[in-house]
């Protein structure tokens, strides 16, 4: 595995621009193109307001770390929450033309997820410690 | 960089936000008030210029769609324009073209609603 760099920060929206920068950074010095780091960056930030909203629910005193580490052409990031575990791999992407009609709201950040990574992997480890995995593989 | 910012401005009985910085689940609580205040004082037709804005995120998003049937059913609306390609390609990749007009030039978002 390839040098991993980790940050860990309390639940809160607030530190999102944060862990945009921290992974975007990573990304970068990874090789990506821009416009994969910014699909990158959008999708790690889906995942951790996620986190912040249904397994926190806005509970500051919780927290999320975010580790990365490139190796075999796999940039990889890796989540570590407690709290309520939550797969993206379980949830079906929305109808669109059924959710315009309706005037639906939310529930988009797991199809962008599922859209601009090229894995997401998700484990629940020692009962109460869940770690969500989003993988980019480079191309060319 | 500031966060995020709303510039108001009128045109005629159109209110015209420009948007600065990035919109994500943070931010976007700042919008939705100015959405809710608007409508609230009957100012139903909106043009919103992205030109400013760096970075929207699906809370971003989820604003637009929480009061765009509002506006509409008071006989206003919800325009978009100046995307950035980065920023309309979210939009785009979901989708949110069929329900909302998207303009590239805010001169052509506001004669839409004449």
């Amino acid at each position: 595995m390839g040098k991993s760099h980790k940050i860990t920060l309390s639940s809160s929206t607030k530190n999102l621009a944060k862990v945009r920068d921290f992974v975007g950074e990573q990304a970068a010095e990874s090789g990506f193109d821009d416009s994969t780091i910014n699909q990158i960056i959008l999708s790690v930030d889906e995942a951790c307001t996620n986190i912040i909203k249904h397994a926190h629910k806005y509970d500051e005193n919780e927290s999320i770390e975010v580790e990365t580490s490139f190796a075999n052409g796999e940039f990889k990031i890796i989540l570590k929450y407690k709290g309520k575990a939550f797969d993206p791999n379980g949830i079906n992407n929305p109808n669109m033309k059924e959710y315009f009609s309706s005037f639906k709201v939310g529930g988009l950040g797991v199809p962008i997820m599922k859209k601009f990574m090229s894995k997401i992997e998700f484990d629940t480890k020692n009962s109460d410690t869940n770690l969500l995995t989003l993988i980019k593989i480079i191309h060319g | 960089m500031e966060e995020f910012s709303i510039n108001t401005r009128k045109h005629d009985d159109i209110v015209l936000l420009d948007l600065n910085g990035f919109l994500d689940a943070h931010t976007s609580v700042e919008l939705e008030k100015t959405f809710e205040e608007l409508l609230a004082q009957s100012s139903n037709k909106i043009v919103v210029n992205f030109q400013k804005l760096s970075y929207i995120s699906s809370a971003g998003l989820g604003v637009f769609m929480a009061f765009i049937e509002n506006a509409r059913n008071n006989a206003g609306d919800i325009k978009l324009c100046g995307m950035s390609d980065k920023i309309y390609n979210i939009f785009d990749m979901l989708g949110f073209p069929i329900l909302f007009e998207i303009y590239k030039e805010e001169d052509t978002a506001l004669e839409k609603f004449a």
